[in-house]
């Protein structure tokens, strides 16, 4: 593994989804380290261990057991240290609601999940080579959820 | 300012009865004055014949005394000289008698000395003549000329008598001209004055007798609207009460004493009996707000409890108002509502908003359900399908890839379901919030979104110029979206779709459809197409969720889309119908409030 690797960190709790990312990573031609957190507890925890080296992108879903996405993102955007961490929320619900409560609260890129695998792999190639600094800085709400043309 | 004399009734008759009561002071005072003249006059009648009759006994006096001195003169007999020495005191008292009735008159007083020099001069000649007649003093010649001026004497005496009979009839005669004038003018001038004085009297009668008449009218208009009141109060269930501050007097309305559970004034009510029948929990409320309503002069509403003898809970409601009257006295008045009946209605009222709440978010949960959980393992199907590759697809039989192909399409069509359950659901739950929009704009942002059917079925879109509305924006593109969607993808084989959108202003009276809309005006937009059309039976069934008319091998789609639009023009108080023959296209109508 190459130390160069984009560090990339996913907090789901549905199996089935870590396997699509993970495997879809794999296929993905940029060099990638791909981790996994179960729930946002977890997801917490290892955000504030200091031994943690924090990831470049962060993709969090919004239902999840114990501590649930929003919160998470509160919560990091709260934090001095976590509060620069990309955000990509990756989640089933397009419901207007979450995608205005998460632009408001900070995220920088919603993604819903896809319901084909070559489209996640489409939009995970998107979102990892995609100039942060200039999306960030340009953010707004018509292009806060990822759409792919 | 114009002033206007303002004479209410009372003032009016005020007014005519003191002039009556002058014009009477006078009259009597003419009369007392025309009695006093009377007497002044005959008092100077009197006078005048007293004067005169003292001065004929003056003058008979001393005939007497001249005829008494001639017959002792010729008799010599002594008794003949009697009324002659008599007649001095006669003369005297008549004398006085004359001093003292012309004691006011300078020019009579003058008369009468001189006439009393006359008289004692007279005596004088009496004497002489007595002198001279004598037989041991006759002289013939004295004698003569004394009995000659005696004579003489007579006549001036005689002359002086008359001048002042003269002088007591001219004054008399003059006194009664002066009266006679005076007392003619009287009769006339008393008599129009006393006329003048009954026709005040009598116009202060009509007066009265009119305000009579008009009082009792109003008595009785009075007393059919307090019965009225009385009538509305039991109907209404209310009732009022006042309260005279400076006798410290309260009335209630017979409904009153109804509403606290008694017969009709069946107690004399005072300023804490009502106290007693409030409820304990409002008891502080209720006697803070009595004070309250002298010192702001106004009670604003007030609700609470009483308690009726039966134990019986009613829901009051109260409202009073401070009132000044024209003598300045302070009455309060209040009324008091029984609500009771609303009370109770609100209360289920209540309740029923609260279940549709609770339904609501029991709604909106489902809608969360929906959009997240049903979604879930749908996507995960059509991730996985979309994994098989094609080398794993070669490995499966003919009928196995089949399957697989069915289970893909099955999944989608399942997708498309729920998406749009989830917008019909969304039109219903989201936010309303009307913004002023140009329809016009909203049709141009559709006709863009649509574009790429427009081209590909070569259709040919004609609209009227549409108005600006308060809608909400988004809706009213979904509305256009599906009903212009709904003609592209309903078209007849073969023939380039044609949709003409019209619209004009109507009244709702002349369309029952829409006749019991609480707006007037509205916008009727119609969408005429030459499509396939529908069976007009179906024309009510189209708008209900889930309902096709066609099979959605030939058509797919989901049968959400017409119950959308008709989510959408009912959220924005308007109505929506469909009319159509098969095969000769559709018209759907919109009416939109202006």
């Amino acid at each position: 593994m190459q130390k160069n690797a984009l560090h990339i960190l996913l907090a789901d709790d549905d199996e089935d989804d870590r396997l699509f990312f993970k495997d879809a990573f794999e296929e993905v031609k940029v060099q990638t380290k791909v981790e996994f957190v179960f729930d946002g507890l977890q997801l917490m925890e290892h955000l504030m261990n200091p031994d943690t080296k924090l990831p470049d992108i962060l993709f969090l879903d919004l239902n999840m057991p114990k501590k649930t996405g929003k919160e998470c993102l509160i919560e990091i955007k709260k934090t001095e240290h976590l509060k620069n961490l990309i955000i990509a929320i990756y989640s089933t619900s397009s419901s207007d609601e979450d995608i205005e409560d998460t632009f408001i609260e900070g995220a920088n890129i919603y993604i819903k999940k896809p319901s084909d695998f070559n489209a996640l792999k489409k939009i995970i190639n998107e979102v990892i080579t995609l100039n942060w600094h200039y999306h960030t800085s340009g953010l707004n709400r018509d292009n806060f959820l990822l759409s792919l043309k | 300012m114009k002033w206007i004399p303002k004479f209410n009734s009372s003032n009016y008759l005020r007014v005519i009865f003191i002039i009556a009561i002058f014009i009477l002071l006078f009259l009597s005072s003419i009369a007392y004055k025309h009695n006093k003249d009377l007497n002044e006059s005959s008092k100077l009648l009197m006078h005048t014949y007293e004067i005169n009759i003292e001065l004929e006994r003056l003058m008979s006096a001393i005939k007497d005394a001249e005829t008494g001195q001639r017959g002792y003169m010729i008799t010599r007999n002594h008794r003949f000289l009697a009324p002659y020495i008599f007649s001095r005191d006669k003369v005297n008292t008549s004398f006085i008698a004359l001093k003292k009735l012309t004691a006011n008159n300078p020019v009579q007083k003058q008369n009468l000395e001189k006439i009393y020099k006359l008289i004692i001069q007279r005596y004088v000649s009496f004497e002489n003549c007595l002198k001279y007649s004598a037989p041991e003093t006759y002289d013939k010649r004295k004698l003569d000329n004394h009995m000659f001026g005696g004579r003489i004497l007579m006549e001036n005496i005689r002359f002086k008598v008359d001048e002042m009979n003269s002088i007591e009839k001219d004054f008399l005669n003059k006194s009664l001209k002066k009266y006679d004038q005076e007392i003619s003018l009287g009769p006339v001038f008393s008599i129009s004055l006393f006329l003048v004085a009954l026709a005040f009297i009598l116009l202060a009668y009509r007066k009265i007798s009119n305000d009579l008449e008009r009082l009792t009218i109003y008595n009785k208009k009075l007393l059919i609207s307090s019965g009225l009141m009385a009538e509305s109060e039991t109907i209404g269930k209310f009732s009022t009460w006042q309260w005279d501050l400076q006798t410290d007097k309260i009335e209630y309305s017979d409904n009153l004493y109804r509403l606290l559970g008694f017969l009709p004034n069946a107690f004399v009510p005072n300023k804490d009996t009502f106290l007693n029948y409030v409820h304990p929990d409002d008891k502080e409320a209720i006697a803070t707000s009595m004070e309250g309503i002298i010192n702001n002069k106004e009670l604003p509403f007030i609700y609470y409890k009483i308690v009726k003898p039966n134990n019986q809970i009613r829901h009051f409601k109260s409202t009073g108002k401070l009132l000044i009257d024209q003598n300045g006295s302070n009455i309060l008045l209040g009324i008091n509502f029984d609500i009771t009946d609303e009370h109770l209605l609100n209360i289920k009222l209540q309740e029923h908003n609260n279940e549709l709440v609770k339904i609501n978010k029991e709604l909106a949960s489902f809608n969360h359900v929906a959009s997240h959980d049903l979604q879930e393992p749908l996507r995960k199907i059509l991730t996985f399908i979309s994994r098989i590759s094609e080398t794993d697809k070669a490995a499966l039989s003919e009928s196995g890839k089949e399957y697989i192909l069915k289970v893909e399409t099955s999944a989608k069509r399942m997708r498309v379901l729920i998406d749009d359950l989830l917008l019909f659901s969304k039109t219903n739950t989201t936010k309303k919030e009307f913004v002023k929009s140009d329809l016009n704009e909203l049709f141009e942002n559709v006709k863009s979104e649509l574009a790429v059917i427009i081209d590909d079925k070569k259709a040919n879109l004609n609209a009227d110029k549409l108005p600006s509305l308060d809608v909400i924006p988004y809706q009213i593109e979904q509305l256009f979206i599906n009903l212009i969607g709904n003609s592209l993808k309903y078209s007849q084989p073969g023939i380039a779709p044609h949709i003409i959108i019209k619209c004009e202003e109507i009244l709702s009276n002349e369309y029952p459809e829409i006749i019991d809309q609480p707006f007037k005006k509205f916008f009727k937009i119609t969408f005429t197409d030459n499509g396939m059309g529908f069976d007009p039976q179906f024309k009510d069934n189209i708008f209900v969720l889930f309902q096709r008319l066609h099979s959605k091998t030939d058509y797919p789609g989901t049968g959400i889309g017409l119950a959308i639009c008709k989510k959408i023009v009912e959220n924005h108080k308007g109505y929506i119908t469909a009319d159509s023959k098969p095969g000769q296209g559709s018209v759907f109508t919109v009416f939109l409030p202006q």
